[in-house]
């Protein structure tokens, strides 16, 4: 049966119901063939976990959204040439995390520009994440999510990444390999020192929630 | 007792160790107050991380992104045959070669275009007419009929009407000076001493 060529169409709708359940791939590669519909249900399956993702690496909300868009626009345009080789999460998330290390840079240089030379990836949020007092003025507020979020933007790019993927959107550290294009055990590593600078720095946070 | 290097323990609380190092941990963490400490403030920690929430998509995302696409597929199919490099240039190829049938045809239909101008024809005249007044006079007859293959020239009657312009007396002119040249060329080539036989 040939597939249906309209994104809005009704009967379109029905096969995105119906193909819900199919694997990724099976849909990738119905893209790869023509099938809009197909590619339909993946962005309705990965709009969430990719404005999210970006939401997290970028801060900025528009900013996300155009990256979330860019990638699908990337995953559409590159369908003829995609090879089920790895998981298609896997290539997902490269172009996503692409993306977003390339416009923390671009912010990065912008705001270097004009607040000074920021060499340490990161290293003008942690300004603002000195764990001690800033942390307890902003429990006064209680804004916990805000001082959260802080703490993890505050991180190196890598491992920042390396934390949102696999705390966030349930990636495996294997794939977060494929992804961020470095060893498993390079993996383990940003990781592990992601999440104990974590820990440190929302100690009281954690002290506090003991309590 | 001896505690176990963060790094183990950190990767057995995120679940980044296999089944063996596992184990291991876990049973360590039975006997250590210290490290199954380090092991709860890091799952109190991924409990702390869950309430950084996800955030939804605007209402307009889907429609952004299936603009996008649409205008991405209308970029690429630009009208069939004409949107392929290959028919472009097909195209392009064909409209050379009509261009240079058509060309040859003019050519072949008005003769006088492709000729040389006036001023060309004028020089083998100027430069190879050693003939005297009498011989070109008797050139001058209508029909010449020479001998040994050469075409009688006839005359052109009419190129130097009343009523022509200038510019087309100009023409005659040359066009007669030039059948002059090549008749002389002609006679050149013809024995001394043989008669001409002329009407």
């Amino acid at each position: 049966m040939r597939p249906p060529q309209l994104l809005n169409d009704r009967s379109v709708l029905y096969n995105v119901a119906t193909m819900a359940i199919e694997s990724d791939l099976d849909l990738m590669l119905r893209v790869r063939d023509g099938d809009v519909a197909s590619f339909e249900v993946l962005l309705r399956r990965y709009r969430l976990p990719l404005v999210s993702y970006f939401r997290r690496m970028v801060r900025d909300q528009g900013l996300a959204e155009d990256l979330a868009q860019e990638v699908f626009l990337r995953v559409y345009k590159s369908r003829e040439r995609y090879q089920p080789e790895a998981r298609f999460t896997t290539w997902l998330y490269r172009i996503a995390t692409n993306l977003a290390l390339n416009a923390i840079r671009d912010r990065r240089d912008e705001v270097s520009g004009t607040v000074g030379d920021d060499s340490d990836g990161g290293s003008i949020l942690e300004l603002f994440v000195d764990p001690q007092p800033t942390v307890e003025q902003r429990l006064m507020q209680g804004d916990r999510e805000r001082v959260i979020r802080h703490a993890v933007e505050a991180l190196p790019e890598n491992q920042r990444a390396a934390v949102i993927l696999h705390k966030y959107q349930e990636v495996d550290y294997r794939q977060i390999a494929g992804i961020l294009s470095v060893s498993e055990s390079a993996v383990k590593s940003l990781l592990f020192r992601a999440y104990e600078t974590l820990r440190v720095r929302l100690e009281p946070l954690l002290r506090e929630g003991q309590i | 007792m001896k505690c176990l290097e963060t790094e183990r323990l950190i990767s057995y609380a995120y679940h980044l160790t296999d089944e063996l190092a596992a184990s291991q941990v876990r049973a360590h963490l039975g006997e250590c107050s210290r490290c199954r400490e380090i092991v709860e403030q890091h799952g109190r920690l991924g409990a702390l991380l869950d309430e950084w929430k996800a955030t939804e998509p605007t209402p307009w995302f889907d429609a952004r992104v299936r603009q996008a696409v649409g205008a991405s597929q209308a970029r690429r199919k630009p009208g069939g045959f004409w949107g392929r490099e290959w028919a472009r240039g097909l195209a392009l190829a064909s409209l050379g070669v009509l261009i240079i049938a058509g060309m040859h045809w003019f050519t072949q239909v008005h003769p006088w275009a492709s000729k040389p101008s006036g001023i060309a024809t004028r020089q083998p005249q100027q430069v190879r007419d050693p003939r005297t007044t009498a011989q070109t006079a008797e050139l001058r007859s209508p029909i010449v009929v020479p001998r040994a293959g050469l075409k009688p020239v006839p005359a052109v009657p009419g190129f130097k009407s009343a009523d022509a312009s200038s510019n087309e007396d100009n023409d005659a002119q040359a066009l007669e000076d030039y059948d002059l040249a090549a008749n002389f060329d002609l006679l050149s080539e013809l024995p001394k001493g043989e008669p001409r036989v002329a009407n």
